[in-house]
């Protein structure tokens, strides 16, 4: 029932609290595959943010007004309503009502990043060069790793490319996911550098 | 004859218990402190930065309940609402409330006390707050 009250919100269940009372999802376009991996079932990156939309299923209750709060905020920082990684380790987000009563909470790890990869807005991993005919878009969205582990959150991006001429790097409101356009024939390195580590994917323009 | 009223009256005192699991690699675990007759107390171990849901229960939800932590910068202390209906009063009347509930945060390691207040009677709460696991680090299994 929890994840079919989420599900118009994203494409994928959230993480459920303790309780069974409240649930954690990202924010999130229907249809956004990419995005809707964001949910903190995953450990959060550090130095990524997570913008989390609280969805309750209480018995006879509409959702009450929720607020949010860590339990350890050295490790996870509640900002604005998002949550920001700050180190690695775990901590409790508790979610509780207007006069500080807990409705649930729910653990969150957090992770180091070891690895960056790049996928494309539908989620297919990008593995080798991409090639664009001239005028041609492609938008990529870094997915950090820890490990063989996917890890959430949205990292500040910072986006080069080698040809600025052949192919340049738009931003697209989001802080991590950028699109490539195809400007003129040539070939370009775009990299991706978040937190210290990167990923380059080789790209060739065509007529 | 002093001893049997304090064994009435320790008969009488709310049980607690865990409403919520510890999350991988972290303890969050309530223990009953057992006396002679029935439960002395409880102890509680809590990782830090971890939560559990405690409910208060004597015959029925704990009625006035009230919790409060000597070290709230180690054990913090909170109301929590549980949503759950549980059978209150005799069986035979049928009844049913709201669980009485209350959530205790792990903040920093140490060590604190928790007292746990109702209606129905009290109930102490030793609390130890461990450190979190270092990275990386085996764990033991079994001693």
């Amino acid at each position: 029932m929890r994840c079919l009250l989420v599900l118009p919100v994203v494409a994928g269940c959230a993480s459920a609290g303790a309780l069974h009372q409240v649930s954690l999802a990202g924010q999130c376009a229907e249809n956004d595959a990419a995005c809707a991996r964001r949910h903190p079932v995953a450990p959060l990156a550090i130095g990524t943010r997570f913008h989390p939309e609280v969805a309750a299923d209480i018995a006879g209750s509409s959702t009450p007004t929720l607020h949010l709060e860590s339990a350890a905020p050295d490790v996870l920082a509640v900002e604005d309503g998002a949550l920001v990684a700050h180190k690695p380790g775990a901590s409790a987000v508790l979610i509780s009502t207007d006069d500080g009563s807990v409705v649930d909470f729910v653990h969150v790890f957090v992770a180091p990043v070891t690895r960056v990869s790049l996928a494309r807005r539908d989620g297919e991993r990008v593995a080798g060069a991409i090639g664009l005919a001239v005028g041609e878009d492609l938008t990529l969205v870094p997915a950090l790793w820890n490990d063989a582990q996917r890890l959430g959150g949205d990292a500040d991006a910072v986006w080069t490319s080698s040809n600025e001429s052949a192919v340049s790097v738009l931003h697209d409101g989001s802080s991590d996911r950028r699109r490539l356009r195809a400007r003129a024939p040539g070939k370009s390195k775009v990299t991706v550098a978040i937190n210290g580590a990167t990923a380059t994917v080789d790209v060739e323009v065509v007529p | 004859m002093r001893a049997l009223v304090l064994l009435s009256l320790a008969a009488c005192s709310p049980i607690l218990m865990s409403e919520s699991p510890a999350p991988p690699g972290r303890s969050a675990r309530l223990d009953a402190v057992d006396g002679f007759w029935s439960i002395k107390s409880y102890r509680l171990e809590l990782s830090q930065g971890v939560a559990i849901a405690v409910s208060c229960y004597r015959g029925g939800p704990c009625e006035k309940l009230a919790v409060t932590s000597d070290n709230p910068a180690v054990a913090e202390v909170k109301p929590a609402s549980l949503g759950v209906l549980i059978p209150n009063g005799s069986m035979l009347a049928g009844n049913r409330a709201t669980t009485a509930a209350f959530v205790v945060v792990g903040k920093q390691p140490g060590l604190a006390r928790v007292h746990v207040r109702s209606k129905d009677g009290g109930r102490e709460l030793a609390v130890t707050v461990v450190p979190p696991p270092a990275q990386g680090a085996p764990s033991t299994v079994a001693r």
